[in-house]
């Protein structure tokens, strides 16, 4: 069959790797099922529209990679760090195989020492480097009005990934990791010989039999929809720790992981310190006033459908499977006393809480990087913000109360040998705590991108990508006569040097990149009359970019 | 609920026309036919439709507000609010008030006046413009109070409670806007001038430089060096940058002689800047005078406004009013708004100018200043000083002078009722100390006057809170926040008002009635009849109702509608009046030739009506 030709033709090319990407394969927490890494807040904020929304700055943090589908990283890392059929090229994961793959030669020597201590240490990244130009002398500039658009336009970002990984007697396992990411701008652009450093990971982790823990300070989020850059479920990013259950411990069909931890942001609403005399001696001493970390309680329940020694599910697809994912959180803020910094008059802060429930339904078709994946959720106070970010706007007892996102989105990849189509999509619906009708922070939005590929040969293709997003605002348009309403089209050419191999998701990929987007009325208005984006409607973003992942814990 | 196909719709694109079949095409690929909850604006943020909710003005009262001190309805616009500190912003917004029309409801009163809702110079001398006469764009709503959609539903939830709203708006000056770059150096400055032996040393501010007759001058070293060239201020971070809309951003727009030293001198008047670097606009030009008409028009068709307070009248020539009334009055009847009422503001206590602002194509009425220092000061405020109380007998010279200082013709395209019947009666407001403040705390006297406002022939005007016997002194002091209150309608003053305005809701004759001063008197003393004040609200359009208001603005006695053989003589003979302010209804019986002696206690007054009528009313 052509699909087995496929397989053995991709396990060749990834012998020199093969080894890494069997152990390394993703660190291993249930929810880090995906590859793909959210950077911090700073990363497509150039755009200033829609990183307004403090229920959005997913947009902004995300430095996502690609999601190949079938979330088989909790089996294979956590609980089973062995070899899968599955595992394709540059470690990203094409497919759960579902127990039926044999035994290599590999294996059974590392059967044979298994209980000898034995460790190395790891390298991987993941990166995107672009420099485009809008055709009119100036730089390419990130034109998306939603909070999640696609990802064509997005800044360059970088992560670098130091691991430890070690094998301890009785088959335990541990893995340091340490993970940088860069943002722009770089040097080569800015001529300024200083880097803005985010540490994305720093985290220890253990595991035991059918059980798996971890501590640290850690990404944490389950499928992505690459085309959007974003983690549509779940994507924590917390101080904390978590613990893995497969509940059979062979296969780990099954699985539930549980997840607690905080964040402290360095923004007033949540952290403060003020001066204060000193209690001896002279001068003043600062003192904290402010100190409410958001606490986060999460737990995800995975169960794969697939097929198995005992159960034929999909006769004559091994590769193929299904799962179903419920997710949920639980926020809780404290109460606290802010010092107003302009009346520097303390004032109540109240408590908070919120959660949120999701489900994602996953299909992987068992063909190279075939998937489907349904996301739906709902959050609820707190929980309908960004952990990464604060809320700007409140009820008039100064919650979240009342606030709510909701979510419906799919993402997916369908390809051959010889042509591929992606995509992603979504609605969103996001309403504020203000006691207000008409808010910025009321709105519905959405987006669908697609981007048919095809494989021109073993190591060259040309992508088009055409997308539309529009929102919504329970706003007046600047006229006061209609609602505000704001929309863009883009479509473009992507031509791309894939030296490893015919995929969507192979990477390393060099591109050459050409969009033109076409942007309404409404979208013009959201910028000030001094902006060119308030007066052109056409924008071009035409340029070179490269982007890649290898050996990360977040981008197999 | 509206379909998704409606919910992302396709709007105007342009140049994307030809994409949208495939964006179409997209979407029901991406999401199908979903039916989700969407964005969408209240009813009352969205369509207008212009009517005229009013039948006679006179039928109305008045309650003005400061938007910002009311009520915090939405703390998402508290920007840079400083609670307390009443030169700053202290929250209230146009949600707060839309909120809280059911105390405004409670009162007694049938009219809004809102301060201004255009978007401001944000502060200036670390002042706020929480007050909103600091204009920056006049098509712009100021964010601190809400958006356009929060107005519309204001105005129309208070319609729909047989309230009207009338909006505050200025064209005399704009805010502080520019500068006079007198030393041509490109900013700023304020700098010492002279040498103090040869030259007087000066303190020269180019934000706000006094009065020149030939213009703000430029000097440098060596001499004047013509006139300064004005420079618009660029800065954003608040507001202050070139006003908008047109002419308004260009110096042509402005006189540029510099601030008013003098209100006397009527050229500094009509020409200087306000005092507070308020840049005064060339309302002379035809550009200018569009502009005012159709910005300000423009509010009113957005909002569904029923008139307009006019800031700073007397500083805009006369031609000016004409060309602008019959600008906004022609436009709105267009649309079928009529009897949109505009008033102004002569902040003067000469009663002939105030009526000059009322002649023919001018304004329907203005605000009484000179009953304010006349009558509420000089006779109300100071009962408790016999020294300085005049005698009631200036409040009938006052009003007789209206009939002839005022229009006696309504305005063509107006509110269909004479200036001179309808004058705007206000005891205090926000540009003065409140009347408590003045009047040393005496809440006797502050009920006593509002029992005047409220039956005397005109417009009454409430300034808000002194239903709750605010008391601040002057601006910014007289400027309280309301909400720390808890919006009480159980106070004694609040239910005076409330029950005056009830008694003046069912009486025809103290909303239309003409008036007739039945006894006033020159005394403040111990005198039989030291400061009475008694008139008659009949005839006219007031059909057969009837009333009579008898007042003792005399701080220390009990005195009667009587000095020795002469009492005082009602046009009704042989009836039976019935106080209705009275908890237990004295009655009072006029004789066969209509003389009536009434005693009335100090500070207090007694509201008369027939006794048919009174009991027809309810009363």
């Amino acid at each position: 069959m052509r699909s087995n030709d496929h397989s053995s033709a991709r396990s060749k090319r990834t012998g020199a790797v093969f080894s890494l990407a069997v152990f390394l394969l993703p660190s291993g927490a249930l929810a880090q099922s995906s590859p793909g890494g959210r950077g911090p807040s700073t990363g497509d904020g150039t755009s200033g529209v829609a990183q307004g929304s403090s229920g959005t700055s997913a947009n902004g943090a995300s430095a996502a990679t690609p999601s190949p589908g079938p979330d088989t990283n909790e089996l294979n890392d956590r609980f089973e760090p062995k070899a899968k059929a599955g595992t394709v090229a540059n470690g990203t994961n094409a497919g759960p195989t579902p127990g039926t793959a044999e035994p290599t030669k590999a294996d059974d020597k590392k059967d044979a020492k298994k209980d000898e201590p034995s460790g190395k240490f790891e390298f991987g990244s993941y990166g995107r480097v672009r420099a485009v130009s809008d055709l009119r002398g100036g730089t390419g500039r990130g034109a998306n009005i939603v909070s999640f658009g696609p990802r064509t336009d997005e800044e360059s970002y970088a992560e670098i990934e130091l691991r430890r990984e070690d094998t301890w007697k009785d088959g335990i396992k541990t893995r340091i990791v340490t993970t940088l990411a860069l943002l722009p701008p770089f040097f080569h652009f800015s001529g300024k010989m200083t880097q803005a450093i985010a540490l994305r990971n720093l985290y220890a982790q253990g595991t035991i039999d059918r059980y798996t823990l971890w501590v640290g300070s850690r990404m944490y989020r389950g499928d992505d929809i690459y085309l959007l850059n974003w983690w549509p479920l779940d994507n924590q990013n917390t101080v904390g720790g978590g613990v893995g259950i497969k509940f059979d411990k062979e296969r780990g069909d099954t699985m539930l992981a549980l997840h607690a931890g905080m964040q402290r942001l360095d923004d007033p609403f949540q952290t403060q310190s003020v001066a204060a005399v000193a209690p001896y001696g002279f001068g003043s001493t600062q003192v904290i006033k402010v100190d409410r970390p958001r606490t986060i309680e999460t737990a995800k329940l995975i169960h794969f459908f697939r097929n198995s020694p005992d159960k034929t599910l999909f006769p004559g697809n091994d590769a193929m499977g299904f799962k179903a994912v419920v997710y949920g959180e639980a926020h809780q803020l404290a109460a606290g006393v802010q010092r107003d910094p302009l009346t520097d008059r303390d004032r109540a802060l109240p408590a908070d809480t919120g959660f949120l429930a999701g489900v994602q339904l996953g299909y992987w078709t068992g063909v190279r990087d075939g998937f489907v994946h349904v996301f739906a959720k709902h959050a609820r106070g707190i929980a309908a913000y960004d952990p990464l970010a604060v809320p700007t706007t409140f009820a008039n007892d100064r919650t979240t109360s009342g606030a709510s996102d909701t979510i419906i989105a799919t993402g997916g990849n369908l390809e051959t040998e010889a042509v591929g189509v992606q995509w992603g999509a979504y609605l969103r619906f996001f309403r504020d705590a203000s006691e207000g009708a008409t808010s910025r922070e009321k709105y519905d939005e959405g987006a669908v991108v697609v981007r048919p590929n095809i494989f021109i040969s073993d190591h060259f293709g040309v992508a088009v990508e055409g997308s539309y997003q529009q929102r919504r605002y329970a706003l007046a348009d600047a006229d006061g006569e209609s609602k505000l309403t704001t929309g863009l089209f883009r479509a473009g050419v992507i031509p791309y040097f894939s030296p490893a191999g015919r995929g969507s998701f192979k990477r390393p990929q060099l591109r050459i990149l050409y969009m033109a987007t076409a942007r309404d009325k409404g979208a013009r208005s959201l910028y000030p009359k001094e902006d060119v984006f308030s007066q052109r409607s056409v924008e071009h973003f035409f340029g070179l970019g490269a982007e890649w992942w290898f050996n990360s814990s977040s981008y197999p | 609920m509206m379909r998704f196909s409606s919910l992302f719709t396709l709007s105007k694109f342009g140049a994307s026309r030809a994409f949208r079949p495939l964006a179409m095409g997209m979407l029901a690929l991406g999401l199908g036919s979903f039916t989700p909850s969407c964005v969408s604006l209240p009813e009352d943020g969205t369509t207008v439709t212009l009517g005229t909710h009013v039948d006679d003005w006179r039928d109305e009262v008045i309650y003005q507000v400061l938007v910002d001190r009311f009520a915090n309805g939405d703390v998402n616009n508290d920007y840079l609010v400083r609670p307390g500190a009443l030169a700053r912003y202290q929250g209230g917004d146009w949600k707060g008030l839309e909120d809280h029309l059911d105390y405004i409801k409670e009162l007694g009163v049938t009219t809004l006046w809102i301060s201004p809702v255009i978007r401001n110079v944000e502060t200036d001398a670390d002042v706020d413009a929480y007050h909103g006469y600091w204009a920056q764009d006049l098509t712009q709503p100021n964010p601190h109070f809400g958006d356009i959609v929060s107005l519309r539903s204001l105005v129309k939830r208070a319609h729909s409670q047989n309230l009207k709203v009338v909006l505050d708006i200025v064209t005399n000056h704009m805010g502080q806007v520019f500068f006079y770059d007198m030393n041509l150096n490109g900013k700023a400055d304020i700098y010492i001038g002279g040498t103090g032996t040869s030259s007087q040393v000066t303190r020269v501010s180019e934000f706000d430089p006094d009065w020149n007759p030939i213009g703000v001058q430029a000097e440098t070293s060596l001499g004047l060096a013509g006139r300064a060239p004005i420079v618009f201020f660029q800065d954003p971070t608040i507001q202050r940058i070139a006003p908008v809309p047109g002419i308004l951003a260009r110096a042509e727009g402005y006189h540029g002689f510099g601030r008013i030293l003098n209100y006397d001198v009527p050229e500094q008047t009509m020409l200087g800047d306000f005092p507070g670097g308020l840049k005064d606009v060339a309302t002379e030009l035809p550009e200018v005078r569009a502009t005012m008409v159709d910005a300000y028009t423009r509010w009113a068709e957005l909002v569904d406004l029923d008139g307009f307070r006019i800031d700073t009248v007397k500083h805009v020539e006369h031609e000016f009013w004409k060309v602008f009334t019959e600008g906004v009055r022609t436009r709105l009847a267009r649309q079928g708004k009529e009897k949109f009422l505009m008033f102004g503001e002569a902040f003067d206590g000469n009663d002939q100018l105030l009526g000059s602002f009322t002649q023919k194509g001018e304004l329907d009425s203005v605000f009484y200043f000179s009953q304010h220092y006349q009558v509420f000061r000089d006779i109300f405020m100071y009962a408790h000083d016999a020294a300085a109380q005049r005698g009631t007998d200036q409040i009938e010279k006052l009003w007789a002078a209206r009939a002839t200082n005022w229009s006696a013709e309504p305005q063509d395209q107006g509110i269909g009722v004479a200036p001179n019947k309808i004058p705007v009666n206000f005891m205090d407001n926000h540009d003065v100390a409140r009347f408590l403040f003045a009047a040393l705390g005496d809440v006797a006297a502050l009920r006593n006057a509002l029992t005047l406002l409220l039956t005397e022939e005109g417009l009454p005007c409430i300034y808000y809170g002194t239903e709750l016997d605010f008391s601040g002194g002057n601006d910014p002091a007289n400027r309280e926040v309301v909400w720390n209150t808890g919006f009480p309608t159980t106070g004694d003053t609040f239910r005076h008002v409330a029950k005056i305005l009830g008694v003046r809701k069912a009486s025809l004759a103290l909303r239309r009635g003409n008036t007739s001063v039945l006894w006033s008197s020159p005394h403040v003393a111990d005198e039989e009849d030291a400061g009475i004040i008694a008139y008659e609200r009949s005839g006219g359009d007031a059909e057969d109702s009837y009333a009579l208001v008898v007042l003792n603005t005399n701080g220390k006695k009990s005195s009667s509608t009587s000095s020795g053989e002469s009492v005082m003589k009602t046009g009704k003979a042989s009836a039976t009046l019935v106080d209705v302010l009275d908890p237990n209804r004295a009655s009072y019986k006029t004789n066969a030739d209509g003389t009536l002696k009434v005693s009335v206690e100090a500070q207090s007054g007694k509201l008369l009506l027939l006794e048919s009528e009174a009991s027809e009313l309810g009363f």
